[in-house]
């Protein structure tokens, strides 16, 4: 019995192990070719470099005028992340403790826009930016992140959060004159942490890596996001592809380090969304 | 406790969420229904009511009709493959172990990825240029090499590929957390009547893997009909029109050719159409709910 089970584990471990190498092969087949010359990726794709030559990174990181783009990323996913966790928990809060009709069609009509994608709105909503003198602006762009976007999932999960709060807290923080406002802030906000995580990281990871947003509304070639320097880069190096393919690297390396540092508040967080859902 | 006041408090807590939601998604949204019945495109910004006729163009042209098909075929297959893989995933990785876990790692890795850098470096890989990996691979193994972005017929669903790839993993961790709250004394139970393996999966856990799959399977939909990125990553909606979706036509439409009016019916179209086949889908979850209750 001891015997087969230990078979059983020895299969399954190489089962998985050949699972896991067939996922991978995309992404190793980028970062060794990321270290070749063109001549030796032709010629062994998928051995491992010769010689580690990192000048194609240099080249690509100068190419991509990586310290502006990043920076331009930073911006937008930060302060947009910031925005979302304000306001949606503050609209959930709303609509989780008030009984008022007026609140309740306000949550449907924010519930439409988890069914319905923005980009049915996307040419008024050119207008509407040009409108606000915000086209080719961080802010314009933060916006659109914010409430065509992720909103409507946010209040979605931050209600699902505080309806499980219990309410005696609230009862309590009124006896003792606290207002509403306060109540919120200093009693109910410090209990959501989990759900501020979970919502902040399926934000940030949705609004970084957004492309069709910025391609639309920041043309303006100084405040290009990662994406567009990688954009504007795949035609003039579609026949230098191995100094393209650094690029690629480069644009997702922050995400991916994110990734490997905050693993299971990630796959936490995507959970939580799923079953609050 | 003074109801008027806290209500006002509510009302200045919800707002700056709602007007921006008003303003931003709610009216442009409305007002892609008011342009599509004009004629205004860059050409003609002084623009009159002409009833149904973008409509009526829209529909005559089989490019779009193509495109159409394209997003809705996209959508379903995506949602078809995405999650039975992700469920077959998902109950071969349920177990503990170093190894277990780091694969359920590296199958969630392409999901932080984005789909442009995702869909140029499949560009790359598929390519039927002599250092394209796969038919290299294909080649390999004595197989004969494929044309997988420029060939009309299987191009929509070579990017497809790499969009499963990519996700499978995302709906594998919602039903491996699924999996985990399942109680164990009911397979304990199916053991003792006899059960076979796969009778027990579609007896005993196909239907408890409800609230994941209904979720899952709405995610994946509608991202299917939304696609963008990865297509305009790999292959610009070509070759021809092979890989047009509605997403690439009304971008092509509204912002590349500027027939604003054209291009806002075709909005409103993708509005029915993802709102007829959410519903759809809807109804034959809730079916399905009300069968395992």
């Amino acid at each position: 019995m001891i015997r087969t089970q230990k078979f059983k584990n020895v299969t399954f471990n190489c089962l998985y192990a050949i699972i896991g190498a067939v996922m991978l092969l995309p992404i190793y087949y980028l970062l060794v070719t990321t270290f070749k010359t063109p001549a030796e990726a032709t010629a062994r794709p998928l051995g491992l470099p010769t010689t580690w030559n990192f000048g194609n990174y240099i080249e690509a990181f100068t190419a991509m005028n990586y310290p502006r783009a990043f920076t331009n990323n930073l911006l937008i996913t930060g302060i947009a992340v910031i925005i979302l966790i304000l306001i949606s928990s503050m609209a959930a809060y709303v609509i989780a403790r008030s009984n008022r009709l007026i609140f309740k069609w306000m949550f449907s009509i924010f519930m439409v826009g988890l069914i319905i994608p923005f980009q049915i709105a996307i040419i008024p909503l050119y207008k509407i930016i040009a409108g606000l003198h915000l086209m080719n602006t961080l802010p314009g762009v933060i916006l659109i992140d914010v409430f065509c976007i992720n909103l409507p999932l946010s209040i979605f999960l931050f209600r699902g959060f505080i309806n499980t709060v219990p309410i005696e807290l609230e009862e309590a923080a009124a006896i003792d004159g606290y207002g509403t406002f306060r109540t919120f802030l200093s009693i109910i906000f410090p209990l959501l942490k989990p759900i501020v995580s979970t919502v902040a990281i399926l934000d940030a990871l949705a609004i970084w890596n957004d492309f069709l947003t910025p391609l639309l509304f920041l043309q303006d070639p100084r405040k290009a996001v990662l994406l567009q320097e990688v954009y504007k880069n795949v035609g003039p190096f579609s026949t230098d592809w191995t100094s393209f393919f650094p690029m690629l690297v480069l644009s997702t390396l922050p995400l991916v380090i994110f990734f490997l540092i905050m693993q299971k508040s990630i796959i936490d967080g995507v959970v939580a969304g799923a079953v609050k859902g | 406790m003074n109801t008027k006041r806290r209500d006002r408090v509510f009302l200045l807590m919800i707002l700056p969420a709602f007007i921006g939601f008003l303003l931003l998604f709610i009216v442009p949204s409305l007002m892609s229904f008011g342009y599509s019945l004009t004629n205004w495109s860059v050409y003609k910004p002084n623009f009159n009511f002409v009833g149904l006729d973008n409509y009526a163009s829209l529909f005559a042209d089989t490019k779009n009709i193509a495109a159409i098909k394209h997003s809705i075929t996209y959508a379903l297959v995506i949602t078809v493959l995405q999650n039975g893989f992700a469920i077959l995933f998902a109950v071969l990785l349920n177990r503990k172990g170093i190894m277990a876990n780091m694969v359920k790692s590296i199958f969630f890795l392409p999901a932080v990825l984005s789909i442009l850098v995702v869909g140029f470096l499949f560009q790359y890989i598929m390519t039927s240029a002599d250092y394209g990996l796969l038919n290299n691979i294909i080649q390999f193994f004595g197989g004969t090499p494929v044309n997988w972005l420029g060939n009309g017929k299987i191009a929509l669903f070579s990017v497809l590929a790499t969009q499963v790839w990519q996700w499978t993993g995302w709906s594998m961790v919602i039903y491996i957390a699924n999996l985990k709250s399942i109680d164990g004394s009911l397979y304990e139970a199916a053991e003792i009547d006899g059960a076979g393996k796969l009778q027990t999966f579609r007896k005993v856990t196909l239907p408890l893997l409800y609230p994941a799959a209904s979720f899952n399977i709405l995610m994946s939909l509608i991202g299917g009909l939304k696609v963008f990125d990865v297509v305009f990553a790999m292959t610009k909606g070509g070759p021809g029109y092979a890989t047009e979706t509605i997403m690439t036509t009304l971008i092509r439409e509204g912002f590349n050719s500027g027939r604003t009016a054209y291009a806002s019916a075709f909005a409103v179209v993708f509005f029915v159409i993802v709102f007829a086949l959410t519903q759809i889908i809807t109804f034959f979850l809730n079916k399905w709910e009300e069968r395992i209750v």
